[in-house]
């Protein structure tokens, strides 16, 4: 059993991977040297990190830095040149891809809701077409989901008849009713509307009180500051300072780190 | 709608794409093809319809393969199956001579027939464009008087076969007897007047809509802006907002070229001798259908990717940077 | 019959009969007497456009979708053949068909019957000639409709199908293809009216279609000419403008309430 059941029961059950001889120490996800290039272009220049279950790490960095295509490694929705990544001791690359990308969600800054299908159809379809349930299962998971984000209400509204913030917490619903071990999240504020920023923060606050574990792409350092246990800032394609948020906000080792949270918490107060 | 004829360009432009290793070679041929084109109907002018290569050779190559192949075919011995498939070879490149014999022999034909094919599309892009620009002009900005009659105007023409139309013009209103004095140069009978008509009323109909929706496309602000400098409202229509519109409008212009080298085929239904009707005349002639209509698909082909490539060239001449530069539709 | 008054495509050959037309000029008489004719004709390119329009999306559906998630030969060879099929007049395709494609098309001919039109006859060979050409013509437009919607839905949308789990199989069947399809009915309109007005062109192959029992009969009658063409022709507008009204409809029906397309 994975070691979240104990606990608190507010997050989703785990999959049904049982730790088959896994060292209980191990992990959730660990990345040992990982790099990555789009052809000459070099992305990722030897990541390595830990994290384990109902962690949140936030990362930051500037643009082109790779934290989205570092995101976009671990669910495997890129290819990876060197490194490994394991997840609950295992290698992704190992794995069945579509196996992986139900155990990881992942949520997105474009927010990509199925144009198509209601909020409530848009949480169902990957329940009905990967995990197989029937039509009325998936209604009552996806509808428990959608009360969890606090749609419960818009459940029949298309994406477009919605909000931003609305979306994105459709998005962060359709991630969790797959039961992810790990979620990701891409800059999932940098789409949206200042005023629609706080309802996405909060949700995902609540999830990560509730024990998820998260990688989180982001600038909102308020976020960062009250959600994270390990901050990450990644310049170049390598990770230049990792350590508690308070450590770097407060104390950061590298002239870098200071500069940039600096410049971000400049440009986040004129906003 | 208007992107009615749009996936035809779409499509075609895509073509110098999807072969990259074939587009040297294509402009290559493509150069050939009209230098050939233009010298033929200058020595058509001149009078002379004879073969510029001897028809003889390749027919003589033809007959050459089918024997040999014939020969082998025919030989046995632990060989015969080997020698069976060469002669199948030898049947196919005796096909081929015979093909390019052909082709050279009713080449002088079609080339004649391929002249008022341009004609028609030249002229009918041309005229019909003279009155599509007013047309488009007086749905997006006119009355509702004339809004309507434009409107009017457009859906019937685009509502209806083109062969209908020609019918109508050419059958119902006897349209050729008006134009008995003009038949001179190169438009050796009455029905190609009656064939530019068709064409120029009918593309002014399409074109209508390709330029309102281009003019449409252009933001209502240019308009704005060019009243606050003082323009008048046609000042700032002409001066402003058509030249940017009419460049959106080239690829529509490109489908509308492109439709008009197929469907001046249509011509052919009206007695005029263009590239369709000159090819089915030699195919009534020799019932050598397959070598016909495969030439003459060839020369369409030829005809249409040209076509394809001189409006992408014309599209980056005048292209503006940040404007006109749409992909598609 | 009886179904006939509530279309203006419905017309009842015996009422017709019967009508006192001498108010009438005696050419429109002319039209309004072989209205059974050219009802059959009417028959014939409504059948026409079907079996052209239905054999150009079954092939035309797969071509476009190799054409965006296929490689190598079989997406050059898609390619290919569409460049070709569109670069090349329909007419030449038909008589194409009809003369030289080694196909071998029943003769005879076999009846049908349409509400508002009645029984007529339909000459198979020829039928089955027009059927293919404009049918693989159609297929080769058809699937630069459908690859054209395929690529406008969003690489995001196809992302964040496989995020949560979906094959890619999966993501084009569940989220790409519902998207393209409501996307395409604009194209589809226009090549569904491109198809009727192109029905025409079978005129060349001898099809007894609406044109070639129009030709059929100004030649027979030659005072009458403009009168049948323009009668023929205000028919052809009929049926352009109902279907184009019909797509338009069924374009907002599936149209995602508050989406874009």
């Amino acid at each position: 059993m994975s070691e979240r059941t104990d606990g608190r029961g507010d997050v989703s059950e785990p999959s049904s991977t049982a730790e088959d001889g896994r060292s209980a120490g191990d992990p959730l996800l660990r990345v040992e040297n990982l790099q990555k290039s789009y052809g000459d272009e070099t992305v990722l220049r030897g990541i390595d990190f830990d994290l384990d279950r109902r962690d949140v790490e936030v990362i930051i960095g500037p643009s082109g830095s790779g934290k989205s295509t570092m995101l976009r490694c671990v669910n495997r929705l890129t290819e990876f040149q060197g490194g490994t990544i394991s997840l609950d001791g295992e290698s992704v690359m190992a794995m069945n891809e579509n196996e992986l990308r139900r155990r990881v969600g992942m949520v997105f800054q474009d927010i990509n809701l199925f144009a198509h299908l209601t909020a409530l159809e848009n949480v169902t379809l990957g329940l009905r077409k990967v995990l197989d349930m029937s039509k009325g299962d998936a209604e009552d998971k996806a509808m428990s989901q959608l009360e969890r984000v606090g749609l419960a209400p818009q459940a029949a509204s298309y994406p477009a008849e919605l909000s931003g913030g609305q979306k994105q917490r459709v998005g962060i619903a359709r991630a969790l009713a797959m039961d992810p071990e790990l979620l990701l999240f891409d800059e999932p504020t940098s789409a949206l509307d200042p005023e629609l920023v706080g309802e996405v923060l909060e949700v995902m606050r609540d999830l990560a009180d509730g024990g998820m574990t998260m990688l989180v792409v982001t600038h909102e350092m308020g976020f960062a500051r009250r959600a994270a246990s390990s901050l990450m800032f990644l310049d170049e394609g390598k990770i230049v300072e990792r350590g508690p948020p308070e450590q770097l906000f407060d104390s950061p080792e590298r002239d870098r780190t200071r500069e940039f949270l600096a410049r971000l918490t400049t440009i986040s107060e004129e906003a | 709608m208007s992107g009615e004829r749009s996936t035809a360009r779409q499509a075609l432009s895509n073509a110098g794409r999807q072969l990259p290793a074939g587009r040297s070679l294509g402009l290559a041929v493509g150069a050939l093809f009209w230098c050939w084109l233009v010298v033929r109907w200058v020595a058509i002018w001149l009078g002379s319809k004879e073969p510029f290569f001897p028809a003889t050779f390749f027919e003589g190559l033809a007959t050459g393969f089918r024997n040999d192949g014939l020969v082998m075919q025919q030989t046995g011995g632990a060989l015969a199956p080997v020698l069976d498939f060469v002669a199948g070879v030898w049947f196919l490149f005796s096909d081929l001579a015979g093909f390019v014999a052909f082709g050279v022999e009713y080449l002088p034909e079609l080339a004649e027939g391929a002249w008022l094919t341009v004609v028609l599309t030249v002229t009918g892009i041309l005229f019909g464009l003279v009155i599509a620009v007013p047309l488009s002009v007086a749905r997006v900005y006119g009355g509702p008087v004339t809004r309507g009659l434009s409107l009017g105007y457009i859906e019937l023409l685009r509502g209806t076969p083109l062969l209908a139309q020609l019918f109508v013009l050419y059958f119902g209103l006897n349209l050729s007897q008006y134009f008995r004095g003009f038949t001179f140069g190169v438009l050796p009978s009455a029905a190609v007047w009656v064939a530019i008509v068709g064409f120029t009323v009918n593309s002014a109909a399409y074109q209508a809509e390709y330029i309102r929706a281009a003019l449409e496309s252009v933001e209502s602000g240019q308009l704005t802006a060019a009243r606050a400098i003082g323009l008048s409202r046609t000042e700032g229509i002409r001066h402003v907002v058509l030249p940017q519109g009419l460049r959106y409008a080239i690829p529509g212009w490109t489908n509308e070229l492109i439709y008009l080298i197929k469907y001046s085929s249509l011509a052919a239904f009206i007695t005029v001798v263009e590239l369709f009707e000159s090819g089915r005349i030699i195919a009534s002639d020799t019932f050598a259908y397959l070598n016909i209509y495969g030439m003459l698909a060839l020369f369409y082909l030829a005809l249409v990717l040209s076509a394809t490539l001189f409006m992408g060239w014309v599209e980056n001449r005048v292209a503006i940077p940040g404007l006109g530069v749409r992909d598609g539709r | 019959m009886v179904l006939s008054s509530a279309s203006p495509l419905v017309f009842d050959p015996i009422a017709a009969q019967a009508l006192p037309l001498e108010w009438l000029p005696p050419d429109w008489q002319f039209v309004v007497r072989n209205w059974d004719y050219l009802a059959g004709g009417l028959g014939v390119t409504i059948v026409l456009t079907a079996t052209s329009i239905l054999l150009g999306f079954l092939a035309g559906f797969p071509m476009g979708a190799i054409e965006v998630y296929g490689s190598g030969p079989l997406k050059r060879l898609v390619s290919t053949v569409g460049v070709v099929l569109r670069a090349i007049p329909i007419v030449v395709i038909l008589v194409f068909m009809f003369f030289v494609a080694p196909i071998p098309f029943p003769s005879g001919e076999f009846g049908m019957w349409l509400p508002g039109i009645g029984s007529f006859d339909i000459g198979l060979s020829a039928f089955a000639a027009a059927t293919v050409g404009l049918g693989l013509r159609s297929a080769a437009y058809q699937a630069q409709i459908f690859r054209g919607a395929l690529q406008s839905v969003s690489g995001g949308q196809m992302e964040a199908a496989r995020s949560v789990g979906m094959s890619k199989l999966q993501a084009i069947r569940h989220v790409i293809m519902p998207q393209a399809l409501r996307r395409s009915i604009p194209g589809f309109q226009n090549e569904f009216t491109i198809v009727l007005k192109d029905t025409s062109v079978a005129f060349a192959i001898g099809l007894a279609e609406l044109l070639k029992r129009s030709y059929d009969l100004f030649v027979e009658s030659t005072t009458a000419v403009l009168e049948v063409i323009l009668f023929i022709s205000i028919l052809y507008f009929i049926m352009t403008f109902v279907t184009n009204r019909t797509l338009d409809y069924l374009g907002e029906y599936y149209a995602i309430p508050g989406g874009e397309g």
